[in-house]
């Protein structure tokens, strides 16, 4: 008999009353937690979205009611969207479909998408807050998809990098905000605090908040997440696999939403070239492919708990005809 | 999962990566016996780190009682509930010293569990909300009473509680640097500290959903969670005070109650923080169930019910209270460095002093000697040097409140 007891034994019935720096040292993966995906997934929809040459009076307001009717004849197509299975943690599910829509005036391309979510989710103040979001993906470079010529619909890997898009909810609020940011006591009226980060308050401190080391990590680091005052509300990225997932140093997106009868439409636009290696350029008549991921803050959804297509989208640019 | 070795479960688990240990580890020794719960450390760490905005809610360091008191909330049950499988169970006789030296634990741990389950993450855990943030005071100096009308009397009170220090633990296996997908948490070779990459961090959260100690918070006005950083600039000696020397974190050296030496852990048997831990056995870790290592170590309260510190410290806490109770010569000389220096000890020598007293602890002879503890730092050179009994010092009477 091996001698033991339970550390449960006790129970818990009684318990229940009630800066950065050096080397990574830890963290050599030995398994990866993504499973082997199919040849299915390196098989690009048949369907190719075709972004319309769309001549845009100029200038144009950036909201979708404005933009929106630029999209009307626009024929756009429907994303099948599932729970990502492959990568730790898996998640999200909620999300069953989005449509997309693609145009371009010869200067700056857009994409339109929507998708249906009962709760706008566009505060993470409280922990257990946590966003809407959508992504679009595109690969780096000219490139053909196939089953002899494999590129991962999953954020790439080592050889294939994509570039990523990402619009967020709750950046949309902090545009907005008098300090650049949506404020901690948005989410707590009437709380206490010592120091404001609005200027006209009364308890805005000036030296403190001119002193970023002091103030927070995530300010004095110059994470896109942390920073008053960005700008915009789509982030550009890149990848190269799973937990990869790095912002860009040159931010080139912008893009604007609306929540109307539990829909989300957002529309993302850059110019079609941007000059930057890091960056997917477009040019009029030829093709690439996009992939897409979309968030849904009620369910928890964050990171790799999200819902995605498993397959790459072809998308053709129509000629210009001036 | 990789199969790494964890000695406070006395075998191998897994984990997502490899077994990979620093030079030497941050750890700590909190004699849970003498804390008076001031609170002194909770704000020592409070002032430097996380007076300001959006970390209102937030305590790197803080102090609860047990056994109602939780920050967050009742954080060790629900985590223990995650974890428990019927059979959470240790085997005593099975003892190694080096490689299990308080016997193999065979339950699940937060790794173990999630695999299970399969729930398609790394570890257990929870998001706690903000309501559960919000009262770092819960339960304090609430009483457990079995037997209302008894009185209490060593060796277990029937009316109890204690306080327990949580601070990061550091842990060898961190469930925080697992969980998260973007590898933004790091473990530091060179002194096993773990830190949050506030670069990379997404404010995912994950870390704070799979850390079982819920030990690194979200911070809502950067969007990014944040952690206990164990004053690394400190521990790096480049706090302006500790000129060049390695010197304890704010918490440690702000004690008190004297309760606290911070070090690190390694293989010299003349380092106070591994005598007291490894060759001693005395320092016990907190739910070291969970399988992450954690490097806090804790000197068991004598008049707790014995089977809640068990679950609580694992299988070591009676060999720990008895050694406590009736400490040895040479323990009463190491219990002395506590709190003497606030730069780091990294080794002690004692000169032997005579015998001042004797008398019988609960059947047991116990002999005084006034011995002297010289601890040494990182270079070798003197940092400390105390006596066993207390220097007396008498106020001259030329003062007011002389007595
Ligand atoms: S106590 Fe929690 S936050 Fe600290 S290292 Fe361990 S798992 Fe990570
Ligand atoms: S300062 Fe020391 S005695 Fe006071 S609460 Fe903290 S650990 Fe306990």
């Amino acid at each position: 008999m091996r001698k033991c007891f339970s550390v449960f034994k006790y129970g818990t019935a009684l318990l229940g009353a009630v800066f950065l720096s050096t080397a990574l040292y830890a963290a050599e993966e030995a398994a990866p937690g993504a499973k082997g995906m199919s040849d299915e997934e390196f098989t690009p929809v048949k369907e190719v979205m075709l972004v319309k040459f769309v001549q845009m009076e100029k200038p144009y307001h950036l909201s979708v009611h404005e933009l929106g009717s630029a999209f009307k004849e626009v024929k756009g197509v429907t994303v099948n969207l599932q729970m990502q299975d492959k990568a730790f943690p898996n998640g999200g599910g909620s999300v069953k479909t989005a449509e997309v829509k693609g145009i371009h005036d010869g200067m700056t391309i857009f994409f339109q998408v929507s998708w249906d979510d009962a709760t706008k989710d566009s505060r993470v103040i409280a922990p257990q807050q946590f966003r809407d979001g959508v992504a679009l993906m595109f690969p780096l470079g000219k490139v053909t998809i196939s089953t002899e010529e494999k590129f991962s619909p999953r954020m790439g890997d080592r050889q294939k990098p994509v570039n990523l898009w990402n619009w967020k909810a709750d950046w949309e609020v902090d545009l907005v905000a008098a300090s650049g940011i949506d404020e901690v006591s948005s989410q707590y009226p009437g709380m206490h605090d010592d120091f404001s980060t609005n200027p006209i308050s009364q308890t805005y401190h000036k030296g403190l908040m001119q002193s970023p080391s002091i103030l927070a990590g995530g300010i004095s680091a110059g994470n896109l997440f942390s920073l008053p005052n960005r700008g915009r509300v789509v982030e550009d990225l890149n990848a190269e696999g799973f937990g990869t997932l790095t912002t860009q140093d040159h931010q080139d997106v912008d893009g604007c939403s609306a929540y109307e009868h539990g829909c989300w439409t957002v529309i993302m636009h850059r110019p079609l070239n941007t000059g930057d290696t890091f960056d997917v350029q477009f040019v009029p008549g030829e093709s690439t492919y996009f992939n897409m991921a979309v968030w849904n803050g009620d369910k928890e959804d964050r990171n790799g708990q999200k819902n995605i297509s498993t397959q790459w989208h072809p998308l053709e640019l129509e000629r210009i005809a001036w | 999962m990789t199969l790494v070795h964890n000695w406070h479960l006395g075998r191998r688990m897994e984990y997502p990566y490899f077994e990979s240990r620093p030079k030497h580890q941050f750890a700590a020794v909190f004699n849970i016996n003498r804390c008076i719960a001031c609170q002194t450390c909770t704000m020592a760490c409070k002032s430097t780190w996380t007076f300001n905005k959006g970390q209102e809610f937030m305590w790197w360091n803080n102090v609860e009682t047990k056994p109602y008191g939780g920050y967050p909330q009742s954080w060790d049950v629900k985590t223990l509930k995650l974890i428990d499988n019927g059979e959470n169970t240790w085997y005593t006789n099975e003892k190694d010293e080096k490689t299990s030296p308080y016997g193999v634990y065979e339950g699940d741990t937060i790794f173990e569990a999630a695999k299970k389950k399969n729930l398609n993450q790394w570890a257990v855990g929870y998001v706690p909300e903000d309501k559960e943030w919000r009262s770092p005071n819960f339960g304090e100096d609430v009483a457990k009473s079995s037997k209302p009308d008894e009185s209490s009397s060593l060796p277990v009170h029937n009316r109890w509680f204690f306080y327990i220090q949580r601070i990061c633990n550091h842990c060898t296996y961190p469930g925080c640097l697992a969980a998260c997908p973007r590898k933004a948490i790091y473990k530091r070779k060179e002194d096993g500290i773990v830190l949050i990459d506030q670069k990379r961090c997404r404010g995912y959260r994950k870390c704070v959903e799979q850390c079982p100690y819920k030990k690194p918070m979200y911070r809502g006005l950067t969007r990014v969670s944040e952690k206990c950083i164990a004053c690394y600039p400190r521990i790096e000696g480049r706090d302006p005070i500790s000129e060049g020397r390695p010197m304890e974190t704010r918490c440690m050296t702000a004690c008190v109650g004297q309760i606290r030496l911070q070090g690190f852990l390694d293989d010299n048997p003349k380092n106070p923080i591994t005598w007291l831990i490894k060759n001693q056995k005395i320092a016990l870790p907190l739910y070291p169930q969970f399988g992450t290592e954690p490097n806090v170590y804790y000197i068991p309260p004598r008049w707790a019910p014995r089977e809640y510190l068990r679950q609580m410290f694992g299988p070591g806490v009676d060999e720990a209270i008895e050694k406590f109770m009736v400490p040895s010569r040479e323990l009463l000389a190491v219990m002395s460095l506590f709190r003497m220096s606030q730069t780091i000890v990294f080794e002690y020598r004692i000169e032997e002093g005579p015998k001042v007293f004797e008398t019988m602890i609960h059947g047991k002879k116990f002999e005084m000697y006034n011995d002297t503890i010289i601890g040494l730092g990182e270079d070798g050179k003197e940092v400390v040097r105390t006596t066993v009994e207390e220097p007396i010092h008498i106020r001259p009477d030329k003062h007011y409140n002389s007595i």
